[in-house]
């Protein structure tokens, strides 16, 4: 900047004035680095560390099969099996942003059968009321448009909505908008009908070593977090390629969920 | 240390944080570190997405601007650029706006601080007024 006319002004030899910029130039390309350094080795373990696990417990809940929720072809060559939280914000950004292009792009063409699991969080306080509402919703045979209204308006019933005493409000505006039955909706979702069968979804992913959402298996390969559309694919295509083997019937396939010993964020 | 290279060195810090917040939105990290406010609930709010972006992701942009535009301005050959300083007052400026539109949002819209965007608006704050000040220093030398 103006340090060289002033150092000039101070009758400085030019020999001492690029001696100090050098000095300078040094502290701060040291400092620069020592920060940059820093910050990265923040970003990566941020990145590596391990999200959230489930808060398992020996409360014993009543057995059921864990299905979950099916989209395309079960004979499909490639099954596809999701492990996720509706509270969870990497789910939701998963379900909006890369899930459209995999329904159309990989299931819907039949490359591919893809499975949704409950897998609800304890610190989430209103997640497990969102898998009984998605529950009740399959009962009409509209899950997936529950499912996607759920993740895609997470900040207005999660835990810490304004609603988030009262998530049940926000659900029925939801049954309405999609046309179901409110009160067949209501008597199910009050009676929590489905809570053993969204326990034996998160047992599937106990079982599995599921250790955060979402967490997806593709064929024979388990993969943590939410990733692009082209990562997916390629993991599609790597399965594709191993189908003889992984198309076997319930190669991917959940096993039953005998007397569950798990318990999620339970109201 | 001068006043721009401590410019790039605050641009650096906004690039991580910014980065840190990008990272999450998109999903690659999975829980963000906050141990004051609710980092979640502003980051998964309506105002966590602009024009199809993650707002951090604007946010990264802007600091990755700040850090060239600090980082040509700190070499010689532009040490004393009044073009250069008035571009950094001009960006500092409307990411100080924008800063505390987003606050305003947090704090009386959204209902939750998250301390990660707060900590960036501050940053552009103190990037503003060193600006301001090379600006200063740089015309009186012209």
């Amino acid at each position: 900047m103006a340090n060289k006319g002033v150092d000039g002004g101070r009758g400085r030899r030019p020999g001492v004035v690029n001696k100090q910029r050098g000095n300078s130039s040094q502290r701060f390309y040291m400092v620069l680095a020592l920060v940059i350094v820093v910050g990265a080795i923040f970003i990566v373990r941020a990145a590596r560390a391990p999200r959230a696990i489930a808060n398992v417990t020996t409360v014993p809940v009543t057995a059921a099969q864990a299905e979950g929720y099916l989209m395309g072809n079960p004979n499909a060559p490639v099954q596809i099996l999701e492990f996720a939280d509706f509270e969870c914000p990497a789910c939701g950004n998963f379900a909006v942003i890369t899930e459209p292009d995999v329904r159309n792009r990989i299931v819907n063409t039949g490359l591919a059968s893809y499975r949704f699991f409950d897998f609800p969080l304890p610190m989430h306080k209103n997640t497990m009321a969102a898998s009984n509402a998605a529950a009740c919703a399959a009962d009409q045979g509209k899950f997936w448009e529950m499912h996607d209204e759920l993740f895609r308006n997470q900040p207005e019933w999660n835990g810490e909505s304004d609603n988030k005493d009262n998530p049940k409000k926000v659900f029925l505006g939801y049954v309405k908008a999609l046309g179901m039955n409110t009160d067949t909706w209501e008597k199910c979702f009050d009676s929590q009908a489905h809570q053993s069968r969204i326990l034996a979804n998160q047992a599937e992913g106990v079982r599995r070593n599921v250790q955060s959402t979402p967490t997806f298996v593709i064929g024979k390969r388990q993969i943590p977090g939410a990733m692009s559309y082209d990562a997916f694919k390629a993991y599609v295509d790597s399965a594709a390629k191993e189908a003889p083997v992984a198309a076997k019937p319930d190669s991917a396939a959940p096993a039953p969920a005998a007397k569950s010993t798990t318990k999620g964020a339970t109201k | 240390m001068s006043r721009r290279q401590t410019l790039a060195l605050l641009a650096v810090v906004g690039v991580c944080i910014a980065l840190y917040l990008t990272l999450y939105k998109i999903g690659v990290i999975g829980v963000l570190s906050c141990s004051i406010g609710s980092c979640e609930t502003v980051n998964t709010s309506r105002w966590s997405m602009l024009l199809g972006l993650p707002i951090a992701a604007w946010g990264l942009a802007a600091y990755v601007a700040l850090l060239l535009l600090a980082m040509v301005g700190s070499g010689e050959a532009h040490e004393s650029s009044i073009p250069i300083a008035r571009m950094i007052v001009a960006l500092s400026a409307w990411s100080v706006l924008f800063s505390a539109f987003l606050t305003y949002q947090e704090l009386f819209v959204i209902r939750a601080i998250c301390i990660w965007c707060v900590s960036s608006a501050l940053l552009w704050v103190v990037i503003f007024a060193l600006s301001v000040a090379d600006l200063r220093a740089v015309s009186r030398a012209e």
